[in-house]
Parts: structure tokens; sequence; C-alpha cells
């Protein structure tokens, strides 16, 4: 089983602080966040009576691979399609990992 | 029809790199992020290990200091690099991937590699793992 995997989660633009702070209430330690535009097909649109704001952001967060169900439940939770942010998310098994975890360089301090 | 059979037996000995094929080199996206100024640093780097394709994303990193998000430091500037690298070379990149972040100052980042399951056509197999053997050179 992969170490590690990674979540991808497609929000309405400005929603990825709800999606950072649901996954650190799930284990999560930081993110990446990316901006996107959504392509939404119209006429389902009308059909179904909802808007698709095409700003988007993706974020991008890389967990331990044993919170990632819970951190996975916390989006849909927080930032799920029942919410204002109308939130997907998904993850993909990641098989090499480096940079995460262990210890800070020595003399290299990033904040 | 003779002469295709001649042709089909003799091609694996003039490719110069036998072996690179889609069952003993796989493709993985290796996604690497890094603080901004770093970018062409590290994509520079990463070029080096038979890499023909790379897509840079600007991005943001989110930090998870309670404190420095109370002061609104959070948001540190960020890209994102996709690059399609074979899986032979993937050991050599990461070792060296892993290697600058921990010893170049502001250097740090992080990198993981996902698995691609397919792609069409043999050119674009070439183009992506770099074997330059599948053009046909006149």
């Amino acid at each position: 089983m992969a170490a590690y995997e990674v979540i991808f989660c497609i929000v309405n633009d400005g929603f990825s602080d709800v999606v950072m702070d649901a996954a650190r209430e799930a284990g999560a330690r930081g993110g990446t966040v990316m901006h996107a535009r959504g392509t939404a097909n119209r006429e389902a649109e009308k059909f179904f009576g909802i808007s698709v704001q095409p700003e988007k952001e993706i974020v991008m967060i890389l967990v331990p691979a044993e919170i990632k169900d819970d951190v996975l439940r916390a989006l849909y939770r927080e930032a799920g399609l029942k919410t204002d942010g109308q939130g997907i998310a998904f993850a993909m098994p990641v098989d090499d990992a480096v940079g995460v975890g262990g210890e800070q360089p020595a003399g290299d301090d990033e904040k | 029809m003779e002469e295709i059979t001649k042709r089909r037996r003799r091609t694996p000995r003039r490719q110069p790199q036998a072996g690179n094929t889609i069952t003993n080199n796989p493709l993985k996206l290796l996604v690497t992020v890094v603080d901004r100024p770093k970018t062409e640093f590290y994509a520079d780097l990463i070029q080096s290990f038979d890499v023909n394709l790379q897509t840079v994303v600007l991005a943001k990193g989110t930090a998870d200091d309670n404190m420095l998000r109370y002061l609104g430091l959070t948001d540190s500037k960020k890209s994102v690099i996709f690059s399609v690298i074979g899986a032979a070379r993937l050991p050599a990149a990461l070792e060296a991937l892993e290697d600058k972040f921990r010893t170049v100052k502001n250097g740090k980042g992080i990198a993981f590699t996902i698995p691609l399951s397919s792609v069409i056509g043999t050119l674009i197999y070439g183009f992506l793992s770099n074997n330059r053997s599948v053009v046909k050179e006149k």
C-alpha cells in the first residue's frame, strides 16, 4: 500500500481556506493552491437549476495514506457539493515522495 | 514480404536505447512544488533527466503554523512543476531533487510521482521518454 496519497480538491474561488482548515482538522499538514477555471455543461446546469462558478481553486494536499479517508470525509463535510464551496475531491496513490516529513534542513528556515 | 521480415528482425539491434519501451520504462507524472524564485532552477534540473515535457503552474502554499496564520503570513508563492518522466530515470531524478531540497538555500520543496496508465501514440511516448530512436532517420 502506498505510504502517501495526493488529494486534489476542486472548489469555487475563495474556498481554499475552508478546504485547508478541514484538511488540517483531519491531520493534513499543508497544501498547495492552484488557480483554475471550471467548465460545465450549460444545458445540464439549466436542467438541474444550479449555476457553476467558473473560477475555481484546486487544492493539492499530500497526506499519509492512513489519514486519506479522514481528510476526504472532512472535505466532503465542509466543502462538498452541498456547501457554497461546491467542492469535489479525489485521491490518487503516490509512488515516491521526497521532501515530506522528517527533519528541517540545517540552516535553512522556510518561514 | 521477405524484406519486411528482415527489417523487423534487424530493428532491435539498430535501436541505440534498446529496452526503452512502454513496458520496461513506464511513464510517471512527477509533481514538484517549490518556491517560485526557484522554479527555473528545478525545471532545468528535472529536464536533465530525459524530460521533454514540463508544465509550470503558479500556486500558493498554505503553511500550518497557527501563529503565522493569525498574522496573515501563511500565503507563500509557490510553483508546481508537472513533468512527465520515464521510470528508468526516476530514481536518479528523485535523488537529485532530494539532495537539492536539503542543500540549496530557500530551495526546500516536495516532489512525488503518479503513474500514468496510458499514453496514445508511439511518437508521443518516444517524445515523453526521450526515446529518440522512434524517429526514423533518413
